[in-house]
Order: C-alpha cells, then structure tokens, then sequence
C-alpha cells in the first residue's frame, strides 16, 4: 500500500479494489445491508415501508455514507425483493425485524413450475430497488459506490421451492436441480441487469450454498459453472456472498471471475487469503452477532485489523447486520481502517 | 469387547471403518451393534443410507416378526441415526443427506410411534421448541425434535417465526421444565436474548432451563444471551436436554 495513488473518492475507491487495482486506502464496503433501528429512526425511514418505498429506501441506505461513512451504498437490505415477484409469500414484519419469505409455502415443485414473470423488474417490490438505486445515483452522483443485490439461483431455490424439498431434491435428481438452477439463473441475470441499467456500479450475489447445509463439492458440481457464467453475463464487478464456512469451497469460488467474495468470519481472513490468492477480492468479515452487535468498539477495530493484516481488500461486516447493532460499533469500522492506514502508510 | 467382525451388516462394518475416527465412539458403535439383530442391523443401514422406502418395509417386516416396537426404535432407527450424527458433526455428510436419513426414520417411526404412544412408555421430559421470531428457517430444530422424540421426550413444537409471549404461553400450559429455541439468522438471534428477558420479566425464568441452536449461534453468545446450554447439532441436543433436566 505504500505506493498508493493520489486521494480517491469513495466511487474509485471500491471500484479499483474490486478490479484489485491499487487504491489510496483499503475501502468501507457493506455488501449487504447496515441498517439498524437507530439509522431509521434517524433520518425517519423505517422498516418495513424502507423495503417497499424507493425514497425511504434510498434514505436509509445513504446513511450508511452519510453517517457510517461507508464507501459504499447499498440500498437492498432484504434478500425477498424478487422473490415477492415470482409470487412467494413475504412476511414484511415490523421496523424491529427483517422481512422474510414464508419458505414452508413454496411456489413451486419441478422445473416445469419456473416461470420468469413479465414484470420480474417492473413489480413494485423490484421496482422500489431499481428506482432507489436511480435516486441515489442522482443525488450522490459519481462520489460513492452504489452496489445492488441480485439472489442466485441456489438461494431462490429455498425460497421458491422450500429449503428442504430443494436440499432433498438436490440429493434425489441432480440432473433436475440442474435443470432448475440453469432456469432459476435467468432470474438472477434479468434483475441484475435492471439495477445496472438504474445505476449500480457493482452487484451483490448472494447464494447461500453455505458449509452449514452442503459440501464444498456441491458448490462445484452444481454452482461454479453457473456463477462463471453469471460473472461473464453481468457487465459490473459481482460480489458473490455465502454466509458460514466456506474455505472448503473457496479454491472453487477463485475460479469463478467474480470481482469478489463476501466471507464469513467463520473463515479466517489469513485462511482465505491464502486459498483464494490474487484470484478475487475478499470483502469481510466482522463479525455480527457476537462483535458488531455484543461487543464494543474496541473489539470491532481488533477483528478490523486482523483482517487490513491479511491484506483483504474491501472491509465491511460479514452479513446483514442486526437490526439493533449500535451505531458507535459501526462507526469504529471506519476510524479503525483509517488509523491502520495512518500508521502502516506513515 | 466386541469386534467388528461381529456385526452382520456389511454396509455397517464398513461406515463404521471409514467413518468413526474416535476410538471410544468406535467401539461403543461396535458393541451396540455387535449385540443388535441382524434385521434391526439392515434397518440402520437402509437408515444410514437414506432408503426410506427400504426403512419402511424393514420396519413393518420387525414388527410382523414380533420384535417390540421400542427394540426396533433404539438398536434399528436411533443406532443409525447414531452414525448419521457422528458423520454429520464431523463433516463427512451435510444437510441433504441428513435430510434424506431423517426421512427415512420418519418412515420408520410412522409405525413406531402409535404403539409406543398406545403403550404409555413414560417419556424422559417435555419440550418446548420453536424458531425464534422474524426467522423462518426449521430444518435445525426439526432435526433436534426428530432425536428428541426417539430419545424418548415428549415434544411440542411451536413451528418457526415464535414471539416470546407464544414461548411463554407454551411453557405454562405444558408444564415444560426445557425450552429449546433455534436461529438460523445472525439477524434473528438476539430474539433468543430478548426471550429470555421475557422470562425473566415474567419471573418464569429460575423454573426452566433453556438451551439453544442455529448455523450462526455459539457458546460464548449462548452464554452473553443468558442460555443454559448450547448444542451444535441435533446429536448434541439430545445430550444436552438430558444433562440441563438431571441438573
């Protein structure tokens, strides 16, 4: 880092150390969500309305510049905007909970049941992303990064089909989760093109193909190809994020031409390095329930630091954050990667 | 001591050989099995394997020989749930194949069950479980009730998306002496904290004892959360709900 150019803003800075170009100081990058109560009551965006009206959207979502001082913007809190388009139930919830898709209803069963709906991107619950992305690009314009979301194809699997009849479909017939997964994918590329066309510099893709429910050579067999895909179709730096243990897929993951994975710490930042190389970027890992959210800010710079140690590109939380995370351990992400740099750039 | 060799099963031989790395688990294994009826011994093999329709057939077949009902439970169904666990816990097999065992044990107890029930088999304990609010994820929990039940407690189960006044409410109107909540979500666990306080709120709290689960949870926030006990799989679970009730 000590030949770092000249100062960045926040847009350049997370977009050069996506394409893992030299960048003046490691990026603030929250590719998930880092909305709390305190944020909503704050600039009077609540959930759920958040979730479903692109102003209030957008207003919780730049808090995490304004007042976090992220580099990054994103306005997708939840993981169920296009599932509420293919017709799965949503639970909205109240301001003190997520919204969740009510996963023991599912839609569908066989391949035949996939349908892309003409209004994929153009159902008010997509649409709200789309049009958040496209105010914040207007009133931010080039300073800060806006990242969008865009749900894989394994991950709308739980959601469409239920995550045990997909998990059990998954053993019973590969050849029709394949089948399903290769359907499910146009979802995927059709919702994130509509949020690049709005504005978002770079894509989250979440796919939870986690080591807490399949093996890292489940990732190989029915997901790696289709995220080389993905990588290829989607003209924006991706993010891919899968929660929980992941090293045993990462080789896997490295191989997929995406600008970056979102890792857990679960993982180690020293272990995933050293799987994954110069491959992909690593964005991560604070840890939520257990740092962010129990403990305080002096425990949040240490897991800041172990990570700016192992020379992981973007720092951010691993996840979604709870709701009721304080803002002071928000905050300290931030102060702590500035003074890292202040004093190994010195 | 039982030798390997002494187990009928083939296909059990063989999980045990390449599975069970820890010498005591090995060799309790192989007692248990070593003693089991070759029958009860293909039942936790068709189990181990995933066979559900070969599970059902077996068991009818155990039953229509007059072996008893809670025979066939223990040294057939639950002993091979038991190297499911194990396998499970150390990462050899995931989610979709535990999926797959406990289908088939399902198919088992399906005619277990009403007879043990008929027989009034006094249970180990009653339990209260349930997914805690905002979180929609019950594979964990469902695995945890599946070994509960054949462990031989009494279960009732609150689903998932469960309010602290609906733990409550279950408590008191069953007489629950364990509540065993679940979370799949770090965004959903510090509900687990918040019914807890509810509890203690309600000055219920000193009369049960609470343990909890989920991908993301651990000992130490089962600990800051104010729990009892923490079990990292539906095998530990089981372990756990009888330790917490002897104490």
């Amino acid at each position: 880092m000590s030949e770092h150019p000249p100062s960045m803003n926040s847009r350049e800075r997370v977009l050069a150390a996506l394409n893992r170009q030299p960048v003046d100081r490691t990026p603030l990058c929250n590719p998930t969500s880092v909305a709390t109560v305190e944020l909503m009551d704050l600039v009077d965006a609540p959930f759920p309305d958040a979730n479903r009206k692109p102003e209030l959207m957008a207003r919780l979502a730049a808090t995490g510049y304004t007042e976090l001082g992220f580099d990054t913007i994103m306005p997708v809190f939840s993981i169920i905007q296009e599932s509420a388009a293919l017709g799965c139930k949503i639970q909205w919830e109240q301001k003190d909970n997520w919204p969740t898709v009510r996963m023991n209803e599912p839609i569908w069963t066989s391949p035949d049941d996939i349908n892309v709906p003409a209004d994929l991107c153009t159902h008010p619950d997509t649409r709200c992303v789309t049009d958040a992305i496209k105010i914040l690009r207007k009133e931010y314009g080039d300073e800060v990064a806006v990242i969008g979301k865009t749900m894989g194809p394994w991950s709308l699997g739980y959601h469409c089909f239920g995550v045990e009849p997909f998990l059990l479909m998954s053993l019973d017939d590969p050849g029709k989760t394949k089948l399903c997964l290769d359907r499910m994918k146009e979802i995927t590329v059709e919702y994130g093109l509509a949020q690049i066309e709005a504005g978002a510099d770079a894509l989250t893709l979440p796919d939870h193909a986690t080591g807490d429910l399949v093996s890292g050579e489940y990732y190989e067999r029915y997901l790696r190809d289709l995220h080389i895909e993905m990588a290829e179709r989607l003209p924006v730096p991706i993010i891919l994020h899968i929660c929980g243990r992941t090293v045993d897929r990462m080789e896997y993951i490295a191989q997929t031409g995406m600008a970056a994975f979102h890792f857990d710490s679960k993982n180690t930042p020293m272990e995933s390095m050293e799987i994954v190389k110069e491959r992909i970027a690593l964005v991560g890992n604070i840890n939520n329930p257990e740092t962010l959210f129990s403990k305080g800010p002096e425990v949040v710079r240490e897991e800041v630091y172990r990570n700016l140690d192992a020379g992981v590109q973007l720092v951010g939380p691993e996840c979604a954050i709870p709701l009721q995370t304080s803002i002071e351990n928000l905050k300290e992400i931030p102060r702590a990667v500035r003074d890292w740099h202040a004093a190994y750039d010195r | 001591m039982a030798e390997i060799g002494d187990i009928a099963n083939e296909f059990i031989r063989d999980e045990i050989d390449e599975f069970l790395e820890k010498e005591n688990e090995r060799n309790h294994i192989v007692e248990l099995f070593a003693q089991t009826r070759p029958l009860l011994q293909d039942i936790a093999a068709a189990l181990i394997d995933g066979a559900h329709e070969e599970v059902d057939g077996l068991t009818q077949q155990a039953l229509s020989e007059g072996i008893e009902a809670l025979e066939i439970m223990d040294d057939g169904l639950i002993a091979g749930m038991g190297i499911v666990g194990i396998k499970f816990r150390d990462n050899f097999i995931f989610v979709p194949e535990v999926l797959a065992c406990a289908r088939a044990m399902k198919a088992g107890m399906a005619h277990i069950e009403p007879i043990l029930s008929d027989s009034g088999v006094e249970p180990v304990g009653t339990v209260v479980m349930g997914t805690v609010k905002g979180d929609l994820h019950d594979i964990g929990k469902n695995l945890c009730i599946m070994m509960l039940r054949g462990a031989g407690f009494v279960v009732h189960d609150l689903g998932v998306d469960t309010s602290e006044d609906e733990f409550i409410e279950a408590i008191e109107e069953h007489g629950a002496k364990l509540l065993g909540m679940s979370a799949l979500l770090t965004t959903t666990m510090p509900n687990m904290g918040k019914t807890i306080e509810a509890f203690i709120d309600e000055d219920l709290r000193d009369d049960i004892k609470i343990m909890v689960g989920g991908a993301p949870v651990t000992p130490e926030f089962a600990e800051d959360m104010g729990a009892d006990g923490y079990g990292k799989d539906a095998l530990s679970c089981v372990e756990l709900a009888k330790e917490l009730l002897s104490e």
